[in-house]
């Protein structure tokens, strides 16, 4: 493999983030056990599981890197504000500390509690989406997509082209594509409706989560607000990971380096009229989420069927202790030192790969390390799908679960039956937010490596059983 | 462990009533001194919930604590299969979504406001198939919440198994004033739905609204022959035997600030279940929770069959109602297992139902005392296809008792309230609606007194 690359982008070596933040800016108060197994036990327990990760019991796993999301350790001062939930099923003075984060951090001044992520999203697409339209985003999450087209409308991916290549390095691989931006909403057909190729909104994904992690620079959100806004079309954020683009925006962006990053994050919702934000990312919680909002009437109209999809608007599905918590996490993740460290860490596992020879998805991004199914096993055909053969070998060989970002999850298209192979074919390793060490991430580096030495060794997957929908989570598998 | 509460004056309490539109729903938690709107979600857990609150493993896929869940509902219940949801109207969304198609009817003993929704929106259309008594606040009946099975034995014949997805039993009915079913009328229930086959051979599915099965499991224990000596898990068990699976909210019965969870004895149903949980709550071993939650709600749900607890919980309703009935105030009887109902229309009964007696009285109530209840009538029924309102026969303020919060202390303070409105209720005027939501228009829906001046009245003593 080629050498470490350093320097273009983020300046000399001692400013790259994988080496620059020394210790995590925090120690451990509770801890939880973790149990390592015999890769005797692992070769059993993958088998009985039908070599699917999901099917495992997480106390068999020692490295839990399946996702990012509701898997954070919460603070001291978060535990501390659980104990002060509100349980008043109205008017929680939970959900007013609440509020006032989000206004405080991102600049909303209304707010709607959800339960999580994909159900902020649930309830604003059912106030503002119909069948026919369209919703461009620069690329939307698995969720996401789905909750678009269970609304009839189409998910429309206008990401910029180098996203889909594995090594183009770009600082900014999240940008929307600003001329098909303005392409597609210059066609659009005015006045909603459930004829009329309408556009009810665009989203940008910050971090884009399905192109690895990548960050959008606050240029390219700029100059899409003006077009939406030159089009009269709202733009949201899908923010679940804001705080870790805004970091990229301060180390990369020029002009961005001296700013707070609080600054950069107020800046970068200045230019949209809404988000939705998954808690159990950014907002360093295990459960929550919220959709913030500035229109008095859309507000109106999406708390009706918050009430029926989640609960009251002063609670939307969550405890009151829950709030306080995302209510603080809110605050605590625009810290500096914070997200340096974030950031860092995961720049680290990926530095560990590289050097190790790994072929993985370049820049790293910001929430997890993605490797390159297709080259780390390069004589697979696609049909034996890689990624998870990749997938399970981590977890036999180390205990590791990472998640497949292939073929399996990719699914078979609805018209022809046959499976379908997106351009790229991954593995993601996820990293729970301060919750494991560097330790941890050597034993992951150590057991991508040993993998690697036998990668001859390995002949792919075939079905055993294939359920009709959403096959990843429960399909079964043997070894060729 | 304690949660400080704030004593509140009349004139803060005038401010803050009209500041929220009249509606109880609106107002500001710290502004209430004894908070009476929900049973759901507002428990105090134990020492041994919060212990389990530690244990919480958050992992996506596999938690154990997700286990634990599955075995306590297996267990205590009965079900084969279990998904979990981030509370009770995330699982009737789920079950209406996969098990109503365009066209069909769900029976129901009464309905309730979210489900009820959710049975419409999945095209179906929901009949009542309570006991006439039910309708009756005055009416005496051990188990008023009871199926009619006349009334469902006509609508099968009318309609066929076929167009009957299942029929929806509430433990205990919520909207009659938390009245129970009989452990009879359940089995009767299942018997006529085993004579019906649909075309695919199988029996009219019976599907529990179980919330408050506990809760009803003890009235059997008290009112119904042969359960006497019998614990509440024996009987709640043989209750949920006659059914093919539940929605639960947790937030109830389960003693837990967050959760419930859809059961189920066929195959089928939950491997839909698992595949529509991913899009709309999470991934089918967490389904919106956090481990932890899932963890403190399979402990409640073992904390909740003791027979001791369950005593006290049903005694503390019983004592609050006792009180207004020895001092005359009109209730819905008998008292039920979560709540006492006034009966807002005999209360008022210079108010007109299209005034919305029962939103002034809860109104009243808290200007009064700061004690905040909830309407249950004419705003909750809303409007039918047609746009023209329910107008139901019950028209309740419902005074609605947390689980293991109050003492009877704070009871005396509701019932004295209570009473002293009673006798000066011709003081208080009724409503009219200013905005109205068009969904669940109980929730965010504004008002005004007709009679300004009379609705703030003389005061009485807490003014």
């Amino acid at each position: 493999m080629a050498e470490v690359k350093t320097g273009s982008r983020t300046g000399p070596d001692q400013e790259d983030p994988a080496w620059s933040s020394g210790a995590e800016p925090f120690k451990i108060k509770v801890v939880e056990p973790i149990h390592r197994t015999s890769r005797a036990e692992r070769e059993r327990l993958i088998e009985k599981a039908g070599y699917n990760l999901f099917s495992l019991r997480s106390e068999s796993v020692y490295i839990d890197l399946l996702t990012d999301s509701g898997t954070a350790a919460m603070s001291d001062s978060q535990w501390a504000r659980l104990m002060l939930g509100d349980e008043a099923y109205a008017g929680s003075r939970s959900f007013y500390r609440l509020k006032d984060a989000v206004a405080n951090v991102m600049g909303f001044p209304l707010v709607i509690p959800t339960h999580q992520g994909r159900a902020a999203e649930n309830v604003l697409f059912t106030t503002m989406v119909n069948p026919g339209d369209v919703v461009p985003n620069n690329m939307h999450f698995d969720t996401t997509q789905a909750h678009v087209e269970h609304r009839g409308a189409e998910a429309r991916n206008l990401v910029r082209p180098e996203a889909y290549d594995p090594v183009a390095d770009v600082p900014f691989k999240g940008d929307i594509d600003l001329d098909s931006l303005e392409a597609t909403l210059a066609g659009k057909k005015t006045g909603a409706g459930p004829t009329g190729e309408s556009i009810p909104l665009v989203l940008i994904t910050v971090t884009c989560n399905s192109g690895g992690g990548q960050p959008v620079s606050m240029a390219n959100l700029r100059e899409a607000a003006g077009i939406c806004r030159r089009h009269k079309v709202p733009l949201f954020l899908d923010a679940a990971r804001f705080a870790e683009n805004a970091y990229f925006i301060k180390i990369r962006e020029p002009g961005f380096a001296g700013k707070p990053i609080r600054e950069i994050v107020r800046e970068m919702f200045s230019y949209v009229d809404g988000c939705t934000m998954s808690g159990k990312k950014d907002g360093l919680v295990n459960m929550g989420g919220f959709i913030a909002l500035r229109s008095r009437a859309l507000y109106e109209r999406a708390t009706v069927w918050a009430v029926l999809f989640e609960g009251f608007p002063t609670y939307g599905g969550l405890a009151g202790r829950d709030m306080e918590a995302m209510a603080q996490g809110l605050e605590e993740v625009v810290d500096e030192d914070y997200l340096a460290y974030r950031v860092g860490h995961v720049a680290y596992l990926g530095r560990r790969l590289k050097e190790a020879g790994v072929p993985i998805i370049e820049p790293v991004g910001g929430h997890a390390v993605y490797l390159d199914a297709l080259r780390f096993l390069p004589g697979l055909p696609r049909e034996r799908f890689p990624a998870q053969a990749l997938a399970v070998e981590l977890y036999v060989e180390g205990g590791v679960r990472g998640v497949e970002i292939g073929a399996v999850l990719a699914g078979r298209d609805p018209r022809t039956r046959e499976n379908r192979f997106p351009e790229l074919e991954m593995v993601r390793l996820a990293i729970p937010r301060r919750v494991y060490t560097r330790q941890h991430l050597d034993v992951v580096a150590e057991t991508c490596r040993g993998v690697l030495a036998r990668r001859e060794t390995i002949g792919g997957l075939a079905f055993k059983k294939e359920p009709p929908v959403l096959r990843h989570f429960t399909a079964t598998f043997k070894r060729i | 462990m304690i949660e400080p509460i704030k004593m509140t004056t009349r004139p803060g309490r005038q401010a803050e009533i009209e500041r929220a539109g009249f509606n109880t729903f609106l107002l500001d938690s710290d502004k209430v001194y004894i908070d009476l709107l929900t049973d759901s979600g507002t428990s105090a857990m134990s020492d041994n919930q919060w212990a389990g609150m530690m244990l919480g493993d958050e992992a996506y896929a596999g938690s154990k604590n997700w286990h634990h869940l599955w075995d306590a509902v297996a267990e205590i219940y009965g079900f084969k299969y279990m998904c979990p949801t981030h509370q009770g109207r995330g699982a009737e969304h789920l079950i209406s979504q996969i098990l109503i198609r365009p066209g069909d009817y769900v029976p129901g003993n009464m309905y309730f406001t979210t489900t009820r929704e959710h049975q419409e929106r999945a095209g179906g259309t929901f009949v009542d198939i309570v006991i006439d008594i039910a309708h009756d606040a005055q009416a005496e009946h051990p188990f008023k919440g009871n199926v009619d099975l006349g009334k469902l034995e006509a609508l099968i014949k009318k309609v066929g198994p076929d167009k009957i997805p299942y029929v929806s039993v509430a433990v205990t009915v919520n909207m009659a004033g938390g009245q129970p079913v009989s452990m009879a009328n359940l089995r009767a229930v299942r018997e006529l739905c085993d004579r019906y086959l649909r075309s695919d051979g199988q029996p009219i599915r019976i599907l529990f609204d179980a919330t408050r099965c506990v809760e009803n499991a003890y009235f059997i224990q008290r009112r119904e022959d042969g359960y006497k000596d019998k614990s509440l898990r024996i009987i709640l068990r043989e209750m949920m035997s006659y059914g093919d699976g539940c929605t639960m909210s947790g937030k109830k019965d389960n003693l837990v600030n967050i959760g419930g969870f859809a059961a189920t004895n066929e195959k089928d149903v939950y491997d839909k279940l698992t595949q529509l949980v991913v899009v709309f709550e999470g991934m089918p071993t967490y389904g919106g929770l956090a481990g932890r939650d899932m963890e403190a709600m399979a402990r409640g749900i073992y904390e909740m069959v003791d027979d001791d607890y369950m005593a006290f919980r049903i005694g503390q309703v019983q004592y609050l109602g006792q009180q207004l009935i020895d001092a005359g105030v009109p209730i819905v009887r008998p008292v039920g297992g979560h709540a006492v109902f006034l009966d807002a229309r005999a209360f008022l009964d210079h108010v007109p139902q299209s005034e919305y007696p029962a939103q002034a009285l809860a109104a009243a109530l808290y200007l009064d005392s700061g004690v905040r209840g909830m309407e249950r009538g004419n705003v909750s029924a809303g409007r039918g296809k047609d746009g023209k309102e329910h107008f139901p026969k019950l028209e309740m303020v419902r005074l609605t008792i947390p689980r293991r919060v109050y003492t009877d202390s704070h009871m005396d303070v509701v019932a004295d309230s209570v009473i002293d409105l009673y006798e000066r209720r011709k003081s208080i005027s009724g409503f009219k609606m200013i905005y109205e939501p068009p969904q669940l228009r109980f929730f965010t829906a504004r008002f005004e007194p007709v009679r300004r001046e009379g609705f703030w009245g003389p005061g009485g003593r807490h003014s």
